[in-house]
């Protein structure tokens, strides 16, 4: 009788399962619109105003749209989107006017007022992205004035060229003034509106917040109010997940589209229906030689040595363990953005030529200490596996190297103290935009950390002021004079760029990437 | 004319030592040992060289594969032998030197130097071993040295505390008091008189911690604190393994490595107790009888 029992009851729960499994194959269609997105969460808050890491900037780059924008992944030049901007011809004052009908999730139009509040803010609560609205050369922060309903203009003390390729950063998202200040929202340091905005969006974007967990899921979904084209996909849902699960949510279907697999997980990976896209991180890394006596043990602040390094250096070997899709930039600006250049003599790998500078120089067995970040990657790539590959070719070259990995804490404070004498690190872009990138000139911050004094190289400060007076179209040739400046004088050797995988399942297309706000979920189709 | 039954002579294998357990454990270590010292003599490849095709599955050519940088790593796991091993044997002496040594102070004199030195001892105590060491071994820098000596610091405590708990139970000995009675100093008295009566559980006690103390120095390594690239060690290895997931074969031959080592110094450190310890000796052998 028991065991009858047990029969009956083992067959309705598997007739239970059945039924369960035929019912979540039955709201497919319903949920055919839902686009599963994996990827691993850095996410600390979905505030425009106070997120700047690349999940948050890819979510709110769903929920707001800004002043200005980019076409697709074109970083080269800025196109309208809430407004259309002027910049003055001294570069010192941009007019943006308010272009079409937009609306808010809660119905409230866009309006001037709403630009000019949100900036006002983003300079007010001193969040991450805060100094995107300052000029870095004399750090004041930009003023904001509503010059009718229609316009505002941003000013600055010097030219900024890049004002308006900054305003494209998702930072700079539009909020809703009205419902914002309803919920703690105000232009000063008193804001108190993150809460609310982790938990109802308050943009004019494609999509609005369903739900938002920083640490595991964020679901957002369309926002009936959009003014633009319709998204493809209703329901857009971000899993945070590790990589190698990754790799199986894609193989099963439990996700239509990843980032975060790096080269040797996608390899063999793409099939009839999984699609890989491979594109180039904007992050540069990059090998510093320090210039300061006092650190540079004699060698690294010597001009023949520095060229040693930079022709002993095989570029093809260092891109090879970052794997298909990695590029060696020819200068510090990653090859996307304007000014960017190709390599030069100067760091092509040319093992005669090193062996003869390295002569040249005086070299006496001295040791080269290069440092590296044991915790932090470049975009999936081990900063200790480049540094053991060109560690292999210096000794090539006759150069004795000793390796030493830091935690990326211990090794950012002795490095911005200007205490190592050489080391590899990296630098992603603030904005896309070349001026982000002159703070690598002598005398600058990041010239200092590497002993780098103005006075050392009188051509290339030369070359970095040239470039930031530098208007219009003049600006990309300014600033590529001003990488092979700094190529010649050698301090900095941009290594390579990494590639970053995009893989996609269930025909899912238009996938763009961007090396901003990685990709805009809102044109999958 | 042959000779009587009685006088054959089988091997004098104590009955522990035969046992399969005992028997596995050596054969694991004497494996890396002799792995150890003969490994430059073998025809492999230099393990630091960067010549192979990158991460090339187990094959005919490189029956361990190779890893990211193109390294063979039959030979890589082959030659971190001598990373490891000899380290670890000079992390064991060390703390078995200087735990001995003032656990053997704290417990001959008592009072106040027992009091201060166990209290050290509990301080150490204290903190997860591992974060203790890694503590230290930040300090110090990486590198397989400092390793070694942030072990050391942390390690020497297991040592004392059981040292002195053996001289504590043999100084009221009626030998050792005799012995002082005969004018014997309380040096020469703890060496001629208690030490050879507390050498016995502290062997068995430095082998079972050779096993513990090859996880801790892999276990720096495989934090980035131990040894320094490009040096073939296993923790390092293993390290570098676990960022390439799909690659099994990076952290799987020289975490099987480590797992023969410390499972073979467990087996042995074992079975010397129960050699050694004459209660359990008796056990085994009325079990084995």
């Amino acid at each position: 009788m028991k065991k009858k029992k047990v029969a009956a009851a083992s067959i309705a729960l598997v007739t239970a399962i059945a039924i369960a499994g035929c019912a979540n194959g039955a709201s497919t269609d319903a949920a055919a619109k839902t686009l599963v997105f994996d990827t691993t969460f850095d996410l600390k808050t979905s505030d425009p105003g106070r997120a700047f890491e690349l999940t948050g900037q890819t979510i709110d780059k769903a929920i707001y749209e800004t002043a200005l924008t980019f076409d697709k992944g074109d970083l080269t030049k800025p196109v309208p989107q809430l407004t259309t901007y002027k910049l003055s011809d001294d570069q010192k004052t941009l007019t943006l006017t308010l272009t079409g009908t937009h609306t808010f999730s809660s119905g409230n139009p866009v309006t001037i007022d709403d630009i000019v509040f949100s900036y006002q803010r983003l300079q007010a609560i001193a969040g991450n992205p805060s100094f995107l609205l300052t000029n870095l050369s004399t750090n004041t922060p930009f003023t904001i004035t509503k010059t009718s309903d229609t316009t505002l203009t941003i000013t600055t003390d010097t030219p900024y060229p890049a004002l308006p390729y900054i305003l494209a950063n998702p930072s700079l998202g539009v909020l809703d003034s009205k419902t914002l200040q309803k919920h703690g929202g105000t232009n000063t340091k008193d804001d108190a509106s993150e809460t609310y905005l982790n938990t109802t969006s308050a943009g004019s974007g494609p999509y609005q917040i369903e739900s938002l967990d920083v640490k595991t899921k964020v679901v957002l979904t369309a926002n009936p109010k959009y003014a633009g084209t319709k998204p493809a996909y209703s329901r857009v849902v971000f899993q945070n997940v590790l990589s190698p699960s990754q790799k199986t949510d894609i193989q099963g279907g439990q996700a239509q589209l990843s980032v975060g697999l790096n080269s040797q997980q996608v390899a063999g990976l793409a099939s009839d229906t999984i699609k890989v896209l491979t594109s180039t991180s904007p992050n540069v890394g990059y090998l510093w030689l320090n210039q300061d006596p006092a650190y540079s043990g004699g060698i690294t602040n010597n001009p023949q040595f520095t060229a040693a390094v930079r022709t002993g250096i095989d570029y093809s070997g260092v891109l090879a363990v970052a794997g298909n899709g990695a590029i060696q930039p020819g200068g510090i600006i990653p090859t996307q953005f304007l000014g960017a250049i190709k390599p030069d003599a100067t760091n092509t790998f040319d093992l005669a030529a090193a062996k003869q500078s390295l002569a040249a120089s005086g070299y006496s067995g001295q040791t080269l200490q290069i440092s590296y970040p044991t915790d932090f990657t470049l975009d999936g790539v081990e900063f200790g596996t480049l540094a053991q590959k060109i560690q292999a070719q210096l000794q090539a070259v006759g150069i004795k190297v000793e390796l030493a990995g830091l935690p990326i804490t211990t090794l950012l404070q002795n490095f911005r103290a200007g205490k190592v004498q050489a080391g590899l690190m990296y630098w992603g872009p603030d904005f896309p935009d070349p001026s982000d990138y002159t703070t690598f000139s002598p005398g600058n911050p990041v010239g200092l950390r590497a002993g780098w004094t103005a006075d050392q190289s009188p051509a290339v400060t030369a070359a970095r002021k040239a470039a930031e007076a530098a208007v219009g179209d003049a600006r990309a040739a300014a600033y590529e004079t001003w990488q092979r400046e700094a190529n010649k004088a050698g301090v900095f050797i941009a290594l390579l760029q990494a590639p970053r995988n995009y893989v996609t399942t269930g025909g899912i297309s238009n996938v763009i990437p961007n090396a901003v706000w990685t990709v805009d979920v809102a044109l999958i189709k | 004319m042959t000779a009587p039954a009685t006088l054959i002579r089988r091997p004098r294998i104590a009955p522990v030592w035969r046992r399969p357990l005992a028997i596995v454990g050596i054969l694991f270590v004497s494996f890396w040992f002799i792995t150890m010292i003969i490994v430059p003599f073998l025809p492999l490849a230099d393990p630091l060289a960067q010549d192979f095709t990158p991460l090339s599955p187990p094959s005919g050519t490189h029956p361990f594969g190779t890893d990211i940088l193109g390294r063979d790593v039959l030979s890589r796991t082959l030659f971190g032998s001598r990373a490891t091993l000899p380290f670890a044997i000079l992390l064991v002496i060390i703390s078995l030197i200087l735990g001995s040594l003032v656990g053997a102070i704290a417990g001959y004199f008592g009072g106040v130097i027992d009091e201060i030195i166990m209290r050290i001892a509990d301080l150490v105590f204290a903190f997860p071993t591992i974060v203790l060491a890694m503590v230290v071994a930040a300090a110090l820098g990486p590198g397989i040295t400092n390793a070694v000596i942030a072990l050391a610091l942390i390690s020497w405590p297991n040592y004392a505390r059981v040292i002195r708990s053996l001289v504590l139970s043999a100084r009221n000995q009626e030998y050792v008091v005799a012995g002082r009675l005969l004018g014997a100093g309380p040096l020469s008295s703890l060496r001629r008189d208690i030490l050879p009566n507390v050498a016995s559980p502290m062997l068995v006690l430095a082998m079972l911690d050779l096993g513990s103390q090859i996880l801790l120095l892999s276990g720096l390594s495989f934090l980035g604190l131990g040894a320094v690239p490009p040096a073939a060690e296993w923790g390092s290895m293993v390290g570098d393994g676990v960022q390439q997931f799909s690659n099994w074969w990076l952290a799987a031959f020289p975490g099987l490595a480590i797992l023969t080592v410390v499972v073979g110094f467990n087996f042995i450190g074992d079975t010397l107790r129960d050699s050694l310890d004459p209660r359990s000796a008796n056990a085994v052998t009325q079990v084995n009888a």
